[in-house]
Order: structure tokens, then C-alpha cells, then sequence
């Protein structure tokens, strides 16, 4: 009887039930999609990786080549099974004109290649290395996404046309973060059009084991050999094509976790306030000499009910949507070579969101042992004292209001109830303005200065030409006599040898120059303001094992020159590995300049930009704000929908939990309601109280989300920006929105439930209600 | 006498249907201020939807019910709370405390309402009352550590706070031993002497006994009306007049 009578009771609970199942199934679809989309990303990786044949090891350089030398080496290094070297015909994007328009804006180093032989292959969308024919041209994947090109087309460079023949996926170059694109063509036309660009050239190297990089990287150094570039190696370039797809896995999981985190919370809801309903009958059922494990089995039956239900409408569901997401990884990676597993791991991970909501159920149910069959015969309520608020007395005179003080009683008194609700509005507090203040943070103006970069509108970057110092002046003279430029800074790079103790010589490249114009944000210590001081990237201090406050040892000039640490920074600039300093040298051995300058006027950039490029054709011109929109635009226009989007989940969040809770509680309450109004209580006084109720946990939640979004979700998302290459920063808040905007939406979210969820207060009926 | 409350012609219906049951059939009834009336009839006969109606806490489907001349169809359900709260007392068969208040809280809630202000001024006036009904020691006790005939009391002194005209009671001692009904019933004939008019609805001869006039309830309808003689309430005239009482009842027809 008994049994029965639980049943019914929880079958009376469809609204929660099914809010349960519903939460479950999200999370259980999440999972699910997250396991399919790791095993088919790092299958198709691998697939792309195996098939186009990586190099291990890649040094990217300009200028003269020694190719005896280097062959050479190659032939007496036994780590070495292959190598190659390649050109890289990098052509000005201007040059470069599709039907839909040019490439002049964008900021990735467009150029040529043939297809390689030996390694390091190009391969079509069928996963095969190209060939092309005379006239063809086979473009990156990229611009196949952005809409930029498609099979047929006709791509001019300079004076000569070119049809496209189809889209390569580069297992280098792939990942919009990679900063060069190649473009395939066939031997014959590469050479007629190699006058066009400056060569760079790509030296690689396959080893015989993968694991032997590190030795071979000190070989490579020690060896002298040429090094006027970025090195780039098979571990990075893995790196580099999971990143995108990897973060997106990342988001996804966190989702999940969230979700599952409010299924939980529903669960427990529905749980306990089902186990004071049912305090009487299971003390009774104890009483006559059932087990606590009898009992526990009524109630876990029917959550492992809701649990299967929830995860089997979440796996279905996953299968509806992950070829949507698969789409990115399928088009830039091909297929995964292993996803005939997929659907077992997938099924493995949506087992283990059951398992785990049932071990909890069982952990929940626990408090069973704790009821004492007397009490909950004799007093039907549960025993458990009443234990917050003693000293919030009616009594005392020292509270705002009859109503608000019944309310706020209540939460104190049954704060195991109301802590749901809490938690509810402290996530969803927290879900909402961790996002916005993450967007505030990339997408404002400083945010560059933590990824290497000084805060400047136009940028003029000098390389693979000759006399750079000469030039750099030539530009800074006509800088210094430009009215429309507020201030400009030239910096010079230049290499150094790192005297290190044991082991070969580092070479440690090294931007000279007044680094107060652009300042950037140190992640330790500060910028260099003396001779002897010296700041490194994160990537160079790990690599050197260099804190603040430790010196180095530079081969400046042919002298051995201390030079103490004062600063690290984040950098994402020239493979992270930098440093910077304000001593002078006198060698001409420049790497390469770069020109920033701040404009009077920044609405102006744009002409200034035209005005430079024109003027100085062997130097690249552009415009900050565009090289951002460009490399971190999309990215940023996705945190921002991201955020919007998650603004709704949390008020839908906020709302929905607040009207079920609401709902729950007066259908618990109607006893004391009907007390209440037997003894002169409107039914807005009643109302009143549980508006008091909601306000009460709604501003408690929104203090302790506002406090956890501004450490732990700073955090978090100092976690997520580190991936971008960024070690250390600081929220930028937009106080307006995160503490003004954001909880009068809330508050609003919440008035509204409650309002919603007690329209019945009002029909319980006192004669009913009132016989307990 | 004044007539304080007044029922004309109550119909009140339950359920729906061929399970609908009329369970006040035209009952009429006058009560006078300062009067203790009693309304007994067997379960299901009317006797608490009656109390009910004639309190405004629930709405009867025809007829008339006036409190001390005004009529109670005509209010809204504000008014009809104001109504309770400032000139009626409750007590019913359990004590319906508020479990998240101490005992003192509870006799206060009511009458703080409408008199923030006066909180202390309340909270005097309520141990003054603990004190007479004899549960003084108990103001800062939760309801959860006093005996089922102290909760009692302090419903009594809650129903008493606002200096009601009429004290509605629906099995006050229902669920008491017959010690602890006796006291409350004692209590509750103290009150009545201070010219507080009283409607009981009990099945217990021993409290009706104590009214100035019984209403016999039967199937809805008032079955027969008891008007003992003048008392004097003493315990030797108490159990005459339950004797007679017991007399006249079982000269009811049921």
C-alpha cells in the first residue's frame, strides 16, 4: 500500500520528471557527442597526418640557402630518414584575385608550391596527393569555407590565369592560426610565375623516431644551419589542426558538465522534498521491518527509470546532430579511420551519465538510515531541527516587513530545500556572465597587448629586403613629418647566441627598441627600461628555465653580456618564442623591423594604411584593427553569439527551475497557507512571501555567482585563452551590463516565475487544507 | 440582544455530478453578542461547513451569511481576511502552528501585520495572555517541544490577540485527554464571561454542555436547538447540565 502510495505520488510529479529527463538527455546527448567528436578528430588527425606524411621537423627560412651544407648534414645525421627542401613562393595578396575579389586584406602569407615528392604531400578532398595539370590550381580548404572560391572558378595571379582544379587539405598550413596558405600548382607554371614573389624556403626533416625530435632539434641548432624563420615541428602542427575543433570539444564537455550539474540538481529537488512527503510512510514501513535497502529500491527504480529514459532520447538524439558538427573536422581532415568505434565509446560515455546519476540517487537515498521510525510515526514531519534563523525573531521588531520576514524564515529554516534553488541561480548567475566578460576581455582593444603585441592602429612590417635599417629610417623620417601620427616606435629583431652552460648554443631572436610607445601586459614583472635587462615570451622562459629576477648570458658583438630577466610575457607572435630588450647593437644582422604607429585619428587608418603601402612598396602595411577582425574575428563573433546564447539558457534556467520550485512549494506549504488565511492572510500577503522567498535566494546566488564568475570563471577562462597562447590576464567587466543589465534580467526572470509559479496559493482552499 | 451573526437559507453542495452532496440544505441560524452557542450532529452532518461559512473562509452557493450587520457575499477576499484577522478568533482541532516559528511568533503573526510598530507593545500583550492560559515558561520554545494541550493554549492565545468579537472553534479539545479538555474548555468559558461571543462545533457532550444554546445538526439542516436553564458553572451544575443534555440528544432521531 505504501508502495503504491509512493508511486502515485512520484507519477503525480510529471512536470519535474520530465524536466529531469529532459536535463539528462541533454547531457547524455553532450557526452555523447563529445566522445564522437574527440575519437573522430584525433582519428582524422592522425588519417591526415599519416596520409599527406608531416615533417617531424621544419625550418622555415628566407635569404641564401646553402644546400650542399644542409644535404650534407641530412646524409650524416642518422636521426634523419628523410629530408627536403622546398620552396615557398609568397606572394603579395593583392596579386591574387578570385572572382569574388582579392586577397590583398588578408593577413595570411599567400603563396605558391608544387606538389612535393617524397613527403609532406598535399592532398585532395579524397585524401590522395594532387597532381595538377598545366593551368590548374588546387586552393586552400579555407577559402572553399569562407565561400571565397569553388571547383571552376578562375583565380588571376598577376597577369595569368588559372582555373581551379579543386581544394587541398595541408597538414601544415590547414588551421586558420597557421599564418601561410599554399596554393598548388604544376611545375611548369610555378616557374613561370616565381618572379612574381620572394622564395622562402621550407627545410624538412622525417626522422626514423618521432621521439628523437628533441635530440634532433639540438643537432639542428648546433649544426649553425640555417634558421632565418619559425621552426615548426609534427607535435605543433598536430596541435595547430586540433585546436579549433579541440576548444569546440572543450566548450562542449563543459556544457555537458553543467547540464548534468542541473539534472543533479533536479534530481536531489524532486528527492527530498518526495522524502519529507513520504516521512510518515517510510518510518512506517521501517517500523513493520522492511529493509532500508526495500525501501531505497522504490525510489531508485523510478530515477533509474527517468535516468534510462533521459539517456536514451540523449544518445538518439546525438546521432540527429553530430554530423552537423562533424562537418568542420570531415571537410578539413577528412574521415577518421577509426569511426566504426565510435558508436561504443559513445554509448560508453552516455552509460557512464546513468551510472552516475544512479550512484547519486543511491548516495541521496542514504539519509534513509537516518529516519527514526518512532518519530516519523508519532510527528509525521521530519525530525531534523530547524536549524538556521533561531535568532530571527518575529518578536525582536528588527526585520522590513511581516511578509518578507515569514519568507526569508522559511529559507533559513529549510535551507536543505532552498539550496537547489540556489545553486540553480548561482550557475545560472555565473553562466551568463562569465561568457560576456570572456567577450569583453578578447574583443576589447587591449587584449592584444597580452598576446605580444603593443596596442597600435596601423603596423608596418619590414622583411626579406634588403637594407631594413635604411628603410626603417626612410619610413620614420616620413613619420616623424606626418602630422596625422600621434607617436610611432621602430623595433628591430635581431638574433643573439644564449650562452648556456651545457649543451649547444640557443639562438635567441631578441626585439630591440622603446618598448614604453606600445606597452604590453607582463604576465610576471615588467618591461625593460635598462641596458642590462631583458623580458622573454613564456615559450622562451620554460625553454630556458629562466624566472624573473634570473640572468642570461647573450653573445652580443662577439662579447658574453649578463643580462638579467625583469619581465615575462604571453606571445603569439612568431611562434610564441621571443624577447625583448632596449640595449643597442651596432651588427646590421637584422631579422626583420617592424614600424607601429598611433594615428591622431583612428577612423583615419584605413587611408593611412593606402598612403604607406603605396609609398613604400617593399614594406607590409596594416591596419591593427583588421589584422585582429582577421585572425580572431571569427572566433570573437563566436564567444559573442556564444554568450548571448548562454544569457538565455541561464534566464530559461532561472526561469524554469523557479517556476517548478515555486510550484513544488506551494503544493508542500498549502497547510500553512490555509493557516495563514484561516487567521486573516490575503492571498497577496501569501504571494508576498514567496516573492520575498525568491528575492532572498535570487540576491544571495547573484553575490556568490558574481564572486565565483570574477575568480573561478576568471580562471576558466584564463584556462581557455591560455590555448589562444595568452599566460596571464585580467577581466575586462563591463559593469553596466554584468552588474546592472544582467541581474535586473534575472530579477525579472525570477518575479516573473514566482509570480507565475503561486497563481494557485490563492485557490487553496482553508476548510480543505486546514485538518492536517 | 444585538445580533452579531446571522445565516439565512445556506446551501452549500460538495462534488460533482451523481457524487454531488448538498451538506448545508437551508440552514438558518441567528447568533447574539456575547452568546456561547454549540452545534453538535453526528460526522458529515454539516456541523464544520457551517463554522466555515458563517466565518467567510469558505463560500456557500446560496443564501445569506452578515457579520455584525454586514453582509459577507458582498466582500472581496482581502476584506473577508481583514475581517478575520481583526474581529474573529480560530481554534480547531490541532493547534495549526507555523513549525518555522517559535510559539511567541505564532500568537503574534496576525495582529504584527497591520502593527509593525507596536511589535513589543504585541509581544507583552501575548506573555500576558501565555501567562493566564498557563504556558508562560514557553515563549521561546519551538512547537515541536510542547505537549499537544500547551499548543492548544497557544492557539488560543493567538485566536485571542486581536480582541476578536467571536471565537470560531472546530474541535478545540478533539484531540486532548480529558484533563487537558477540561482545561481549555475552562478556559475558553473565562473568555466567554469577558463578553466574547463563542461558536463551538464539537461532538463531545461534555464541551456543548457548556454553551448557553446547542444546534442539533442532521443531513444538512438544524435537526432541533437545546436551551438549558440559567447556570451557575460549577462542576456539580456542569454535570447536570451534561446529564440533560445527554437527555435531549437522545431524544434526537439518528
Amino acid at each position: 500500500m505504501y508502495f503504491r502510495a509512493i508511486r502515485n505520488g512520484m507519477v503525480k510529479n510529471k512536470g519535474i520528471s520530465l524536466v529531469s529527463v529532459l536535463f539528462i538527455a541533454a547531457a547524455a546527448m553532450l557526452v555523447s557527442l563529445a566522445t564522437v567528436l574527440s575519437v573522430n578528430l584525433g582519428g582524422a588527425i592522425d588519417t591526415l597526418m599519416t596520409r599527406a606524411k608531416t615533417p617531424h621537423f621544419m625550418q622555415m627560412h628566407s635569404g641564401r640557402l646553402d644546400l650542399e651544407r644542409l644535404t650534407s648534414f641530412a646524409r650524416e645525421e642518422t636521426l634523419v630518414d628523410e629530408f627536403q627542401v622546398v620552396e615557398f613562393l609568397n606572394v603579395d595578396g593583392a596579386l591574387i584575385l578570385f572572382e569574388n575579389g582579392s586577397l590583398a586584406g588578408s593577413v595570411q602569407d599567400n603563396g605558391f608550391s608544387v606538389q612535393n615528392s617524397a613527403f609532406d604531400f598535399l592532398l585532395g578532398l579524397d585524401g590522395t596527393p594532387v597532381q595538377v595539370s598545366d593551368g590548374g590550381v588546387y586552393v586552400p580548404i579555407t577559402y572553399l569555407q569562407e565561400g571565397l572560391a569553388k571547383a571552376g572558378d578562375r583565380i588571376r595571379v598577376s597577369d595569368t590565369w588559372f582555373t581551379v582544379a579543386g581544394f587541398i587539405r595541408d597538414s601544415q598550413m590547414n588551421s586558420l592560426l597557421s599564418s601561410s596558405k599554399r596554393f598548388l600548382l604544376s611545375e611548369r607554371d610555378y616557374a613561370s610565375i616565381r618572379s612574381l614573389g620572394t622564395v622562402e624556403y621550407l627545410i624538412e626533416f622525417r626522422l626514423h623516431d618521432l621521439a628523437d625530435l628533441g635530440g634532433f632539434e639540438a643537432a639542428y641548432t648546433s649544426a649553425g644551419l640555417e634558421a632565418n624563420g619559425p621552426t615548426l615541428t609534427y607535435p605543433l602542427f598536430r596541435m595547430l589542426n586540433g585546436l579549433s575543433d579541440g576548444l569546440m570539444i572543450a566548450v562542449i564537455l563543459l556544457v555537458s558538465a553543467l547540464v548534468l550539474g542541473v539534472a543533479f540538481l533536479c534530481i536531489r529537488f524532486t528527492l527530498l522534498a518526495k522524502i519529507e512527503d513520504d516521512y510518515r510512510e517510510i518510518g512506517v514501513m521501517k517500523a513493520i521491518g522492511l529493509r532500508v535497502n526495500d525501501i531505497k529500491k522504490i525510489y531508485l527504480v523510478h530515477y533509474a527509470a527517468i535516468a534510462a529514459a533521459g539517456s536514451i532520447l540523449g544518445f538518439a538524439l546525438s546521432f540527429a546532430v553530430r554530423d552537423a558538427l562533424l562537418e568542420n573536422i570531415r571537410l578539413y581532415m577528412g574521415e577518421s579511420d577509426t569511426s566504426t568505434l565510435t558508436p561504443f565509446l559513445a554509448a560508453a560515455g552516455v552509460l557512464l551519465v546513468f551510472l552516475v546519476i544512479v550512484a547519486y540517487v543511491n548516495g541521496t537515498l542514504g539519509r534513509f538510515r537516518k529516519i527514526s521510525p518512532a518519530q516519523a510515526v508519532r510527528f509525521g514531519i521530519s525530525g531534523e531541527p530547524s536549524a538556521g534563523g533561531k535568532a530571527f525573531r518575529l518578536s525582536n521588531g528588527s526585520f522590513p516587513g511581516t511578509q518578507v520576514f515569514l519568507g526569508m524564515k522559511d529559507v533559513l529554516a529549510r535551507k536543505k530545500l532552498y539550496i537547489t534553488m540556489l545553486a540553480v541561480l548561482v550557475l545560472a548567475a555565473f553562466i551568463s556572465i562569465v561568457p560576456r566578460n570572456l567577450y569583453h576581455t578578447i574583443s576589447s582593444e587591449d587584449f592584444m597587448t597580452y598576446m605580444g603585441t603593443g596596442k597600435s592602429d596601423l603596423r608596418i612590417d619590414l622583411q626579406q629586403t634588403d637594407d631594413i635599417a635604411g628603410k626603417a629610417s626612410e619610413i620614420a623620417a616620413m613619420m616623424e613629418s606626418d602630422g596625422s601620427i600621434a607617436r610611432f616606435v621602430v623595433l628591430t629583431t635581431k638574433t643573439f647566441k644564449v650562452k648556456h652552460p651545457d649543451g649547444p648554443g640557443y639562438r635567441l631572436k631578441v626585439e630591440l627598441g622603446d618598448h614604453s610607445v606600445f606597452p604590453l601586459a607582463f604576465a610576471e614583472g615588467r618591461k625593460p627600461d635598462t641596458e642590462n635587462e631583458i623580458a622573454l615570451s613564456v615559450m622562451n622562459a620554460q625553454e630556458l628555465g629562466k624566472k624573473v629576477g634570473d640572468s642570461l648570458s647573450l653573445i652580443i658583438s662577439g662579447q658574453e653580456r649578463e643580462l638579467s630577466v625583469c619581465g615575462i610575457y604571453s606571445d603569439v607572435t612568431n611562434g610564441g618564442k621571443t624577447a625583448k630588450a632596449v640595449f643597442s647593437d651596432p651588427s646590421a644582422d637584422i631579422m626583420w623591423s617592424v614600424i607601429s604607429a598611433e594615428l591622431v585619428d583612428a577612423s583615419l587608418t584605413d587611408n593611412k594604411v593606402m598612403e604607406y603601402s603605396d609609398r613604400f612598396s617593399y614594406a607590409k602595411v596594416s591596419d591593427i584593427g583588421e589584422f585582429i577582425a582577421q585572425t580572431y574575428g571569427s572566433t570573437i563573433g563566436s564567444i559573442g553569439k556564444a554568450s548571448y546564447a548562454a544569457i538565455a539558457v541561464a534566464l530559461s534556467l532561472t526561469v524554469l527551475i523557479t517556476l517548478l520550485f515555486m510550484r513544488m512549494l506551494v503544493r508542500r506549504d498549502r497547510y500553512p497557507i490555509a493557516v495563514m488565511k484561516a487567521f486573516g492572510f490575503t492571498n497577496a500577503d501569501v504571494r508576498k512571501q514567496y516573492v520575498a522567498r525568491s528575492v532572498f535566494i535570487l540576491t544571495v546566488g547573484m553575490l556568490l555567482g558574481m564572486v565565483l564568475a570574477n575568480t573561478l570563471g576568471e580562471n576558466l577562462a584564463a584556462a581557455l585563452i591560455a590555448s589562444f597562447g595568452a599566460a596571464s590576464f585580467t577581466f575586462v567587466v563591463n559593469p553596466l551590463e554584468s552588474y546592472l543589465i544582467l541581474p535586473l534580467l534575472m530579477v525579472a526572470a525570477v518575479l516573473a516565475a514566482t509570480a507565475f509559479g503561486t497563481r494557485d496559493a490563492g485557490k487553496i482552499s482553508i476548510s480543505e487544507n486546514i485538518k492536517e | 440582544m444585538k445580533k452579531i451573526l446571522a445565516g439565512r437559507q445556506m446551501v452549500k453542495s460538495f462534488g460533482e455530478g451523481n457524487e454531488k452532496r448538498r451538506v448545508l440544505d437551508g440552514v438558518s441560524v441567528e447568533i447574539s453578542q456575547g452568546e456561547f452557542v454549540s452545534v453538535m450532529g453526528p460526522s458529515g452532518s454539516g456541523k464544520s461547513t457551517l463554522l466555515y461559512a458563517l466565518s467567510g473562509m469558505d463560500t456557500i452557493d446560496s443564501g445569506e451569511v452578515s457579520f455584525n450587520g454586514t453582509g459577507l457575499s458582498g466582500l472581496g477576499e482581502k476584506q473577508l481576511a481583514d475581517l478575520r484577522r481583526t474581529d474573529m478568533g480560530f481554534v480547531f482541532q490541532q493547534p495549526t502552528l507555523l513549525k518555522n516559528l517559535n510559539i511567541l511568533d505564532n500568537i503574534i503573526l496576525p495582529s504584527v501585520r497591520d502593527n509593525r510598530k507596536k511589535t513589543r507593545q504585541l509581544s507583552e500583550k501575548a506573555r500576558a495572555l501565555m501567562e493566564r492560559t498557563g504556558i508562560g515558561e514557553l515563549e521561546n520554545r519551538s512547537i515541536s517541544q510542547a505537549s499537544g494541550g500547551q499548543l492548544q493554549r497557544a492557539g488560543i492565545c493567538r485566536a485571542l490577540m486581536n480582541d476578536p468579537k467571536v471565537i470560531f472553534g472546530d474541535e478545540p479539545t478533539g484531540a486532548l485527554n480529558s484533563t487537558s479538555a477540561n482545561e481549555i474548555m475552562a478556559l475558553l468559558s473565562d473568555i466567554h464571561r469577558t463578553g466574547v461571543t463563542i461558536l463551538l462545533v464539537t461532538h463531545d457532550v461534555k464541551v456543548a454542555a457548556r454553551a448557553e444554546r446547542v444546534l442539533f445538526l442532521l443531513d444538512g439542516k438544524i435537526a432541533g436547538e437545546y436551551n438549558p436553564s440559567r447556570h451557575t458553572g460549577s462542576i456539580a451544575d456542569l454535570d447536570s447540565r451534561e446529564k440533560q443534555l445527554r437527555d435531549w440528544l437522545a431524544g434526537m432521531k439518528f
